[in-house]
């Protein structure tokens, strides 16, 4: 996946290989927003297909699409650009569930914040996109997201670390640190998150 | 279901039991029936706690037979806390059992004579009621207890607990789930404080001997329910999100977008939202040993609940629903999910309904009795309430009476009745709802089917803003007919995406009373029932200026998007134009 490749050797890198029943620990982050570095000034339907390698069953399942806040009716309408938010959900229950949909019957709902694109387009340019995955889509998009590997900050990072169980270590198949072990004890003392502003994080299944 | 059991609380020798014929109100069940009966017999100028106040509790149309979904049941009365005609409904077992045991609906009526306070047993037997009074101020889980201990665990339970006893506005009533438990509730409204007006704790049923209710035509009926279970099973909300993580699902979307209600509706995002999400709850729950999926009553095939378990592995609360993580959670600024489903179980427990409380809250949150964000505060004044001190008979009585008891003008209610999770700034087609329901602020009001499925007033172009008003009207109509077939609510996804699902309902209803329903027929009696409530509240003293929200929705701008409020009052006036 070429995000890792972007992500390159701007950060630390973190990779974890986990028993499979642990890598749903994970979407907590994914839930809160993970960063990707990528090709930006595309539209949001290009970008799903291109940066997220989605394809046309997954693109199906993604039936609410917020980008900066705000609802997507018009994939093609709608653009990434550098420093973008974009929020990504399946079909959702109750009434507001399916306002929020894309194009559905009841956006009237939500006109007030519906996304409505500004330009035309823009020009493609390398930069980096915040992706929330919620819901049903953790289990597929976002597991692949965090094999190829996402920037998360170093803060979130530190909270995540500090709130695992005992299980969850025991769990941990092997951990490295820029492609070295890195003992549990050093991993959990903070200390080597000091002056870290993003780390790359990558989990795979064992 | 052929007769309504009336229940004369204030006769000479105490309550006495009457079976009559259902009569005029027969092919009526659920809100339907509860709503008929208000509006007939009910002075719409009498004090909601006094005598001529009645309260009806009715299952659905096909509640009891083997019909997927059928569990929802109805609980209608004058609300003494918005004033105005209330239908407010629950899962639970006991729509199930009461059906089978033949009732169309059971009628509380009259004025106690005494203090006394009285349990209510019904079999197949018949009906048997006692004077208990060491039941009084039972919170509901030991009551329920204490019943399984005197009838056995084949029963199920309708109470209300101390909030109910004392008539507070918010006051619930429960309804026993599968396990036993006093989990679902008719929440809102204040319909327990209304059975507490009736001296009746709690009504116990028992369908032991009884048989499953039988369709007209059983080949038909089994068809069309096979058809309808796998229209749910294959729709992605009912057979994908609801049953992996429930309701709550909604938190981080509604989060997103800026729609989430935060700190007593002062903004649309709270950064704690990801740490009380419906996914983090269902990681939560698995991980403990309790369950991320469950449903409500037998027969349920969407199992939106769960069991939620403390950090030591022990059951402390159902599921906590996406309303109540809100309103107990963003709302208040709280994001630890433990004390939220602490709440929640207290509410349940004294009986109380989870948004009013929540809401509640966080108005006195506003008015400086408590932090933002301070879980223990919000635990202790929700104790508050099951203790009934002085504090707490305000807070009881909901979200406009703490507000006008602390001087608070930011009281997110309508017709005093709180709003739920959405904020009508962020989705203003739901305000329509909120603001013109004869309910009161509820999102439930116009929730369910699919005006592109029954085109209830004709094709609208829901691209424009205008067609807000067109579509919450169609929405109301529908929901109101839903609500009549006792069906739950949340079949209403697959109902709006599959005209198939819709048709397998509606064959479903035809094939069980032998007739032939059609979706012009549900739109008929949509609007039936949305008339008698309009023309209740209506001689109650209700005008067009009480479909509004309050005055700062449309003045206070909402962040994220620093919105207001634009539907127009004259827009709103037009939403029951039919």
């Amino acid at each position: 996946m070429r995000l890792s490749r972007d992500h390159g050797a701007l950060y630390p890198h973190l990779a974890f290989t986990v028993d499979e029943t642990l890598v749903s620990c994970f979407y907590a982050l994914l839930q809160q927003g993970v960063m990707v570095r990528c090709r930006t000034g595309c539209s949001v339907a290009a970008f799903l297909k291109d940066e997220l390698k989605a394809g046309e069953e997954t693109i199906e399942k993604i039936q609410s699409i917020i980008l900066d806040g705000k609802p997507v009716d018009d994939l093609e309408a709608a653009w990434i650009k550098d420093g973008s938010t974009l929020a990504l959900s399946a079909a959702m229950p109750g009434l507001v569930g399916a306002t929020l949909r894309r194009g559905g019957a009841y956006s009237s709902f939500r006109s007030a914040i519906t996304y409505h694109e500004t330009k035309e387009a823009y020009e493609p340019e390398d930069g980096v996109v915040k992706i929330k995955i919620f819901n049903l889509l953790m289990s597929g998009l976002g597991r692949d997201l965090l094999k190829g590997g996402v920037m998360v900050p170093a803060g979130a990072i530190r909270n995540f670390l500090e709130e695992r169980s005992y299980d969850f270590w025991q769990g941990c198949r092997q951990i490295l640190l820029d492609s070295a072990p890195i003992a549990l004890g050093a991993l959990r003392d903070p200390a080597w998150l000091s002056g870290k502003d993003q780390i790359i994080l990558s989990v795979i299944a064992a | 279901m052929d007769k309504i059991l009336r229940i004369d609380v204030g006769a000479e020798s105490g309550p006495k039991a009457t079976k009559v014929p259902v009569g005029e109100y027969a092919g009526l069940g659920g809100r339907a029936l509860t709503s008929a009966i208000i509006s007939k017999e009910v002075p719409p100028l009498c004090h909601p706690l006094g005598g001529e106040n009645k309260l009806v509790i009715a299952p659905g149309l096909l509640s009891g037979s083997a019909g997927s979904m059928s569990g929802r049941i109805s609980v209608g009365c004058k609300s003494p806390l918005t004033g105005g005609i209330k239908e407010s409904n629950s899962g639970g077992q006991p729509s199930q059992v009461l059906a089978r045991l033949g009732y169309n609906a059971i009628v509380l009526e009259g004025k106690p004579k005494s203090n006394d306070l009285y349990k209510v047993f019904i079999n197949k037997d018949g009906v048997k009621i006692t004077v208990d009074n060491s039941l009084k101020m039972l919170p509901n889980y030991d009551l329920v207890a204490k019943m399984k201990s005197e009838y056995g665990d084949k029963i199920s339970c309708i109470s209300i607990g101390p909030a109910g006893e004392m008539k507070m506005g918010a006051a619930s009533i429960a309804f026993t789930d599968m396990e036993l438990r006093p989990t679902r509730h008719a929440g809102r409204g204040g319909v327990g404080a209304v059975m507490g007006s009736k001296n009746i704790k709690v009504i116990v049923l028992d369908d032991t001997g009884m048989q499953i209710r039988a369709p007209k035509d059983p080949q038909k009926f089994q068809d069309a329910n096979k058809r309808f279970v796998n229209g749910l099973k294959s729709h992605p909300v009912t057979g994908q999100g609801l049953p992996a993580y429930g309701t709550n699902v909604l938190t981080n979307i509604l989060n997103e977008v800026g729609g989430y209600p935060t700190y007593n509706f002062k903004q649309g995002r709270f950064d704690g939202a990801s740490k009380i999400s419906g996914e983090t709850q269902a990681e939560t729950e698995t991980k403990r040993g309790g369950l991320a999926t469950h449903g409500c009553h037998r027969g349920c095939v969407i199992q939106c609940s769960g069991v939620y378990h403390d950090k030591d592995g022990h059951y402390l609360t159902k599921q906590p629903e996406y309303e109540t993580v809100w309103a107990h959670g963003g709302n208040c600024g709280i994001s630890d999910l433990d004390k939220i489903a602490m709440l929640d179980f207290l509410d349940d427990n004294y009986g109380i309904d989870t948004i009013e409380m929540g809401a509640t809250i966080a108005v006195a949150m506003e008015a400086g009795l408590a932090k933002f964000g301070d879980a223990d505060a919000a635990i202790q004044l929700v104790h508050e309430v099951g203790k009934g001190s002085h504090l707490g008979r305000i807070l009881g009585n909901g979200a406009a009476m703490t507000g006008r008891a602390f001087g608070v003008e930011r009281v997110p209610v309508v017709k005093g009745q709180a709003m739920p999770a959405y904020d009508p700034r962020a989705v203003q087609g739901i305000g329509v709802t909120y603001a013109t329901s004869p309910m009161g602020a509820d999102h439930t009001a116009g929730y369910a089917v699919a005006q592109n499925v029954l085109k209830v007033g004709g094709d609208v172009n829901a691209l424009k803003p205008e067609g807000q008003v067109e579509i919450s009207r169609n929405l109301q109509i529908a929901t109101a007919a839903i609500d009549s077939t006792g069906m739950c609510l949340f079949i209403a996804f697959a109902v709006l995406d599959q005209p198939d699902t819709f048709q397998a309902l509606l064959d479903m209803l035809s094939a069980f009373y032998g007739i032939s329903m059609t979706g012009d027929g549900v739109t008929d009696l949509g609007k039936k029932v949305l008339k008698m409530e309009r023309d209740f509240n209506k001689a109650a003293g209700f005008t067009p200026q009480h479909d509004r929200l309050p005055s700062y929705f449309k003045t206070e701008k909402f962040a994220p998007h620093n919105v207001t409020f634009g539907v127009t009052d004259e827009d709103l006036d037009k939403v029951f134009n039919w």
